[in-house]
């Protein structure tokens, strides 16, 4: 053990014989002794103060004596803490101590006031050394003569609030008789409580809290998130003294129903905290005196009792104030025996952890000033103040008397002191309500004043536009009729005038109605984004009908349920989305909007349109396991798109890019159309942030509408994309700040709207202004504003009551905006369009399920949502929809799914419990989910579990589901080459993961379209050019990889086109040991016109290592010419070891049965000593490049950044090498000499043709007809060419080679079509 | 923090405005003007089942009068 007495400090050397006594501590003492040590030395909160104001002649050595007399006579004031090696701390009692006393004289400082002031701050900010016993100091102030000042500061491990009035009164007993303790009663000591507390039956103990607390799954936090308190931070402190009258009514209301005060100030704390959080269960904590009755002496005791212990108020909003104050009473007796738990116990025990962030402390402290001044030598005194800090960001303190007086301590940081005087207001109103209303329901005691209720009600609300409701019919109709040769829809291919799209829509209103449809009809839409799409959602409208868009995520077997759910009689197609569903087995006429012929008559069909008709009818997803059908109405669709906030011009020409069966096509459609605006419609397929800024500028657009991913995305890649636009809206999550602060500051002369609504509220309810939302530098969230015209949002608890700005509650939408409810639903639409206590009589309201809160301005704030709705990709999934799918698939007895966001994605994860008996695949599980859920809502993996946790209340506690091993998910094939290196890391990076295998599917991990925007631009950062199209297609870095081979057109793939044209069997070029295959371009124009030609190029340019020997390469290309050419014959060329490799290529066509026409080999040794070793390839390779060595390689040494720029220089395919590319070259070039220098040749069957470069030929090289003919079985034909090997491609030469192998190939043409005719001549 | 309307345990009214819409209502708020009780207190359950059986045609009554029924 070590203690005090055994490792004696340097300073003040103790002897073993001080050490009186070792304690345990009280699990309050644990608690403060591992906070303030966590906090460390600085933050010390758990110092507490009292002053005490000496008015009279002062004895002040008596006063010292009696001050040494108190450390004396407790024990426990001479504790010093410390913790034994295995971690328990201890309490260790010195004997002796000095008493910690200072002398200051102010009687003749000029501000003693003040000065006295800074005195008690400074000795509040000295920290305790919890090992340096005695924890407390005593600085006597002289103010004057006949005035002093005592300031006692202590350790609050050492005593608690109950106890200093009773050191007080002792310290001025000890006064009277100048430290002289014998007449004084004898200590109980501290000692005692310890032992008391070990007789305790923990399991009781425990056992009342759990069910005190059995229920509780959250923390009731004001302030949740909040940072630990700054150091040095001291609360801020309102104060309210209550009148008389409402003191006395309190006091009456608690004995009217035999309860303490204590009970009536808990109740209203109670009350208010759950206004405040919005909540009805609430959880607060209460000081206790902790001062157990049973024990002896108990209330004269000095020590730490004190505690603090939650308080849980339930208030069922129809109990009335009286059934309330009984309940809490009752609930709260039956825990007094269990008071000495500590918090930390009683928290675990609740399985929550952190309970509340708020406590209540009644001070009846058991001292009267009044009596303890009695007589003391002439001195009388009184407390001048004390500082007893609380850590919590709200803290109310009550103390008793004629006027009850309320202290309400707050974290400045967390509240100011306006918000805290509002709180003290609220506290008030329920206090009075308590008072004088003891039969009205909880429900219905109001916290807000009637100002504060107009305000969230009523003024921070849309403004009245008073519009007529319309039809989008007859709008259309009046803005065509304007003028028809306006132009209403831009395309790439051209433009579409108002008169043109209403002849269209019309002709098709009259097919529609001939095929069934009529007014409320549902006619379901699965088109690629075109100028059909207009049309037929203008014509569906025009026939009475409504459009059901579906979306093109949904699997098949949904398409069919879709267009059966929506009764659609017609379902109409393109020629793109045909295929989709054909074989579907569908009750619908299917109508290829592009290939049928539609009504001869172009006139309006007339038919009865009301504004309460049904418009669109668009999917969500639905926690039951399908999809619902959100019904707008066309007075819906008309009051949005006559927004004064959208109608100022900003939004004339806006681009239509959305899918249709996603909400935002109502505004990209209606708002530009229903005023003479043009809709801009962007080409099939995904935008990216290019795209977006080409068609800003092409499509001269006004405004658009960007999900909060996209906007995001965009605004990172290019934030100016937006800058002739004169608003851009975003919306759908939470937005960034930060995004949007670079948008603004990118586009000074763009308005940035950020915009919210639920598809079931028309797409936007509420919109703000962010240039205006974020000018404030400090603002990090960006608000959604305030409801747009018509549309009212309220802010509710869960009563139903509205919540006071800064509160946060669930959102209701009323007004213009809110649909008719959900397609064939009635009960669902009953639980969220509900009745709307606020708004004129017999309204609905939509339940939207977003926490909110209301800024002191007004503005809203997102803050979370109260279901497990989350959004994916910008589209709206319950996951309970995946859970209900998941569960019904065979084996599965119980599913969970839930969200995984780290900083890079969000992931959607799946758990799953076998069926008993069962075992499950999980793969197989997925696949099926993708047979049956849009993509987007298949999960990114399915973890198996043996059963799904439970929290306390027996519901699924989503918390303690593990998070998925993505690591194990991402883990694959390592890469192979550098290029599959580096994809996999961009991978990586881009997916937040630390390794991707380069066979594992970017969705797989969580990827989705946007993370793949974002893939393709870092891909090209790092040297990769992709599209997210490539991403969508090929998934995995493997196949991305290959696909350089066959999409790219970089001229470094494998097998280079050089003419793929023609008829004749092809001849293949195989490059030489630099790797490209270029320089057989210019053979292009000595061939036959009908004479494919191909080049076979080094696998180094698309990330491969350079291939081990010539028989690799050689089977490699065989399998790459096999792509273009199955079957023989094979014309082969080369030039060096080009030459090698097609000679060897040519003996594995034979061996493979293969008929090989020309070979014909361009300067080709085998088996010579090239010196690869100590070769200096790089004149050679610059000089195979067309570079001077001398120019760019001073002293051989390469300068990269020249040779680069010569390349640039040069107008031929060498200009589009890069600096990698070069390095490529070098290294196959290095690879290349060696190859051919082991290259052993096998026997050719069949005639050579050879080329010999004469110019330098090295003394002693072989002859090509002795060197070839040695190893082969036919003639060497050889044709000198007067140039040096290395300049064999140079124009010149190739002339005199180009005829040679022409007249060849014509020759082979001639020989291979008059015998086999019939075959080769197709 | 859970919806009043979400409660499994609560006790619901069934209210109706005279467009012949339905609405769950939480049996202790005060039901709010232009609406009327169409299904004293009950469970939730049970006034689910009773919209579901009693609203058949969730077009509002004047749409309904305009399209002549």
């Amino acid at each position: 053990m070590t203690t005090a007495a055994e490792t004696p400090r340097k300073a003040e050397p103790r002897k073993p014989s001080q050490l009186q006594d070792v304690w345990p501590l009280s699990p309050l003492q644990q608690g403060l002794f591992f906070h303030a040590r966590y906090a460390g030395a600085s933050a010390d909160v758990y110092t507490a103060q009292a002053v005490v104001e000496l008015r009279g002649p002062l004895d002040t050595a008596a006063l010292k004596a009696a001050a040494a007399a108190l450390l004396r006579r407790h024990a426990n004031l001479r504790a010093a803490f410390r913790q034994r090696k295995e971690g328990t701390p201890v309490q260790v009692i010195v004997r002796e101590v000095r008493t910690p006393w200072e002398e200051i004289d102010l009687s003749a400082h000029p501000d003693a006031e003040a000065e006295a002031a800074r005195v008690a701050d400074r000795e509040r900010a000295r920290p305790f050394d919890l090992a340096k016993p005695p924890l407390v100091r005593f600085v006597l102030l002289r103010m004057a003569d006949d005035r002093h000042r005592l300031v006692f500061t202590n350790h609050h491990i050492l005593l608690d609030g109950w106890s200093t009035p009773i050191l007080q009164t002792e310290l001025f007993a000890l006064y009277l008789t100048r430290g002289d303790d014998s007449g004084l009663p004898r200590v109980t000591p501290y000692k005692n409580y310890l032992a008391w507390l070990a007789q305790q039956d923990r399991e009781a103990a425990e056992t009342a809290w759990r069910d005190a607390l059995a229920g509780v799954d959250e923390p009731t936090l004001v302030a949740p998130g909040a940072p630990e308190p700054p150091a040095d931070a001291e609360p801020g402190r309102v104060r309210r003294e209550l009148d008389a009258g409402l003191t006395r009514a309190l006091t009456d209301r608690a004995r009217a129903h035999n309860v303490t005060l204590n009970t009536v100030l808990q109740l209203a704390w109670g009350v208010l905290l759950g206004r405040l959080t919005g909540r009805r269960d609430v959880t607060f904590g209460a000081a206790v005196s902790g001062r157990p009755p049973e024990l002896p002496g108990v209330e004269q005791m000095i020590g730490l009792f004190i505690n603090t212990l939650p308080v849980r108020v339930t208030a069922r909003p129809g109990d009335t104030v009286a059934q309330a104050l009984t309940g809490l009473q009752g609930r709260q007796a039956d825990l007094l025996p269990h008071h000495h738990v500590g918090l930390t116990d009683i928290q675990r025990i609740s399985g929550v952890g952190t309970l509340f962030d708020t406590m209540t402390v009644l001070e009846n402290y058991p001292f009267d000033p009044e009596a303890a001044g009695a007589d003391l030598g002439g001195l009388t005194m009184r407390d001048v103040g004390g500082y007893d800090a609380s850590h919590y960001p709200l803290a109310l303190a009550a103390v008793p008397g004629e006027r009850l007086l309320l202290r309400l301590d707050h974290r400045t940081d967390l509240f100011t002191a306006a918000q805290a005087e509002r709180i003290m207001d609220r506290l008030e109103r329920v206090l009075h309500a308590i008072a004088h209303e003891p039969d009205v329901p909880l429900a219905h005691v109001d916290v807000l004043s009637d100002d504060e209720r107009r305000r969230l009600i009523e003024d921070w609300q849309g403004e009245t536009a008073g519009r007529v409701p319309e039809t989008i019919t007859a709008r259309f109709a009046a803005v065509a009729d304007v003028d028809p040769g306006r132009e209403a829809l831009r395309t790439p291919d051209g433009s579409l005038t108002y008169g043109e799209l209403n002849k269209r829509a019309n002709r098709l209103a009259h097919l529609l109605r001939a095929r069934g449809v009529e007014r409320e009809t549902r006619v379901a839409m699965l088109l690629e984004r075109s100028p059909d799409v207009v049309v037929a959602t203008l014509g569906i409208l025009k026939a009475g009908g409504a459009y059901a868009p579906i979306h093109h995520g949904y699997p098949q077997e949904r398409v069919r349920w879709a267009v059966a759910e929506v009764e659609a009689p017609v379902l109409l197609v393109d020629r793109t989305t045909h295929h989709r569903v054909a074989g579907l087995d569908l009750d619908a006429d299917i109508i290829v909007i592009d290939e049928v012929e539609t009504a001869a008559d172009d006139t309006d069909p007339g038919t009865d349109v009301h504004p309460e008709q049904l418009a669109y009818v668009m999917f969500t997803s639905g926690s039951t396991g399908l999809p619902k059908g959100a019904m707008l109405t066309h007075r819906n669709v008309v009051d949005l798109a006559t927004d004064p906030a959208l109608r100022d011009g900003a939004h004339d020409r806006v681009l239509v890019h959305s899918p249709h069966a996603f909400d935002a096509s109502t505004y990209e459609l209606w708002v530009p159309l229903l005023a003479g605006g043009t809709a801009v419609i962007a080409p099939p397929g995904r935008v990216d942030a290019a795209e977006i800024e080409r068609l800003v500028v092409d499509g001269g657009l006004t405004g658009l509408f960007l999900t909060t991913a996209l906007f995001n995305l965009v605004a990172e890649e290019r934030p100016e994309a937006f800058a002739g636009l004169r608003e851009v809206l975003t919306g759908g999550e939470s937005g960034s700040a930060v995004a949007m602060r670079k948008v603004l500051a990118a586009c000074p002369d763009t308005r940035l709207g950020h915009v919210y609504g639920p598809t079931e509220a028309t797409t936007y309810a509420t919109d703000a202004d962010m240039r205006t939302a974020l000018a404030d530098p400090s603002e990090t969230t960006p608000v959604l504003g305030r409801p747009m015209a018509d549309m009212r949002v309220y802010v509710l608890d869960e009563a139903l009551r509205p919540v006071p700005a800064g509160v946060t509650g669930e959102a209701y939408i009323a007004g213009s905006g809110v649909g008719r409810g959900y397609l064939n639903r009635p009960a669902l639409t009953a639980e969220r369009w509900v009745a709307d206590p606020f708004g004129p009589p017999g309204t609905r309201m939509y339940r939207t399920g977003d926490l909110m809160r209301r800024r002191e301005d007004g503005a809203l704030e997102y803050v979370d949502r109260a279901d497990f709705q989350v959004k994916i990709r910008g589209f709206r999934i319950e996951l309970g929809e995946i859970e209900a799918a998941l569960a019904a698939l065979d084996g599965v007895a119980h599913a969970a799914v839930l969200v995984h966001r780290d900083a890079a994605v969000t992931r959607l994860v799946a758990y799953a419990v076998p069926s008993a008996g069962s075992v499950l695949d999980t793969a197989a599980l997925r696949a099926a989910l993708a047979r049956r859920l849009p993509e987007y809502m298949v999960p990114s993996a399915i973890v198996g579990l043996d059963a799904l946790p439970l929290g306390p209340t027996g519901k699924v506690d989503r918390r303690a589901l593990p998070v998925p091993d993505l690591a194990a998910a991402a883990a694959g094939r390592a890469p192979e080459n550098p290029g599959e290196e580096v994809l996999c890391a961009v991978f990586a990076e881009v997916l937040g993961l630390d390794e991707v295998g380069a066979d594992v599917s970017f969705f797989d991990l969580g990827g989705d379209s946007v993370t793949a925007l974002r893939l393709a631009g870092r891909a090209a950062q790092a040297g990769v050019e992709l599209t997210p199209r490539d991403v969508f297609t090929h998934q995995t870095v493997e196949r991305l990889v290959r696909r350089t081979d066959a999409d790219a057109d970089l001229g470094l793939e494998p097998l280079l086109r050089i003419r793929d044209t023609g008829t004749r069997p092809p001849l293949f070029f195989v490059h030489p040991a630099g790797g490209l295959a270029w320089g057989y371009l210019q053979f292009q124009a000595h061939l036959p016109a009908d004479q494919p030609v191909y080049g076979l190029q080094s696998r180094v340019f698309t990330g491969a290592e350079p291939a081990a020997d010539v028989a690799s390469m050689a089977a490699d290309y065989v399998d790459l010419i096999r792509t273009v050419r199955p079957h023989g014959p094979y014309h082969l060329a080369g030039w060096s070891l080009g030459g090698l490799i097609a000679y060897e290529m040519a003996c594995l066509l034979q061996a493979e049965g293969e008929e090989v026409g020309l070979l014909a080999l361009i300067d080709s040794y085998h088996g010579q000593d090239l010196g690869s070793a100590e070769r200096d390839v790089l004149p050679e390779v610059l000089g195979a490049i067309g570079m001077d060595p001398a120019e760019v390689a001073p002293g051989g040494e390469p300068d990269v950044p020249k040779i680069m720029e010569r390349l640039a220089a040069r107008g031929d395919g060498l200009s589009t090498l890069d600096s990698g590319d070069l390095v490529r070259v070098f290294r196959a070039y290095q690879a290349g000499i060696r190859q051919a220098e082991t290259y052993v040749p096998g026997a050719y069957r069949g005639d050579l043709l050879y080329f010999t470069a004469l110019r330098n030929r090295p003394a002693g090289a072989p002859v090509p007809a002795e060197h070839w003919g040695a190893v082969m079985t036919g003639r060497v034909a050889e044709h000198p060419v007067d140039a040096e090997h290395h300049a064999l491609m140079e124009p010149g030469p190739v002339a005199v080679m180009g005829p040679v192998l022409a007249t060849e190939l014509d020759k082979q043409h001639a020989n291979l079509t008059n015998p086999q005719a019939g075959r080769t001549a197709r | 923090m859970t919806n009043p309307f979400e409660d499994p345990d609560g006790t619901f009214l069934v209210l109706r405005n005279d467009a012949g819409q339905y609405s769950l209502w939480p049996s202790f708020a005060e039901v709010p003007a232009g609406w009327t009780v169409a299904k004293t207190a009950d469970t939730r359950a049970a006034c689910a089942e009773y919209v579901e059986t009693h609203w058949t045609d969730m077009r509002p009554a004047g749409l309904v009068e305009a399209m002549g029924g």
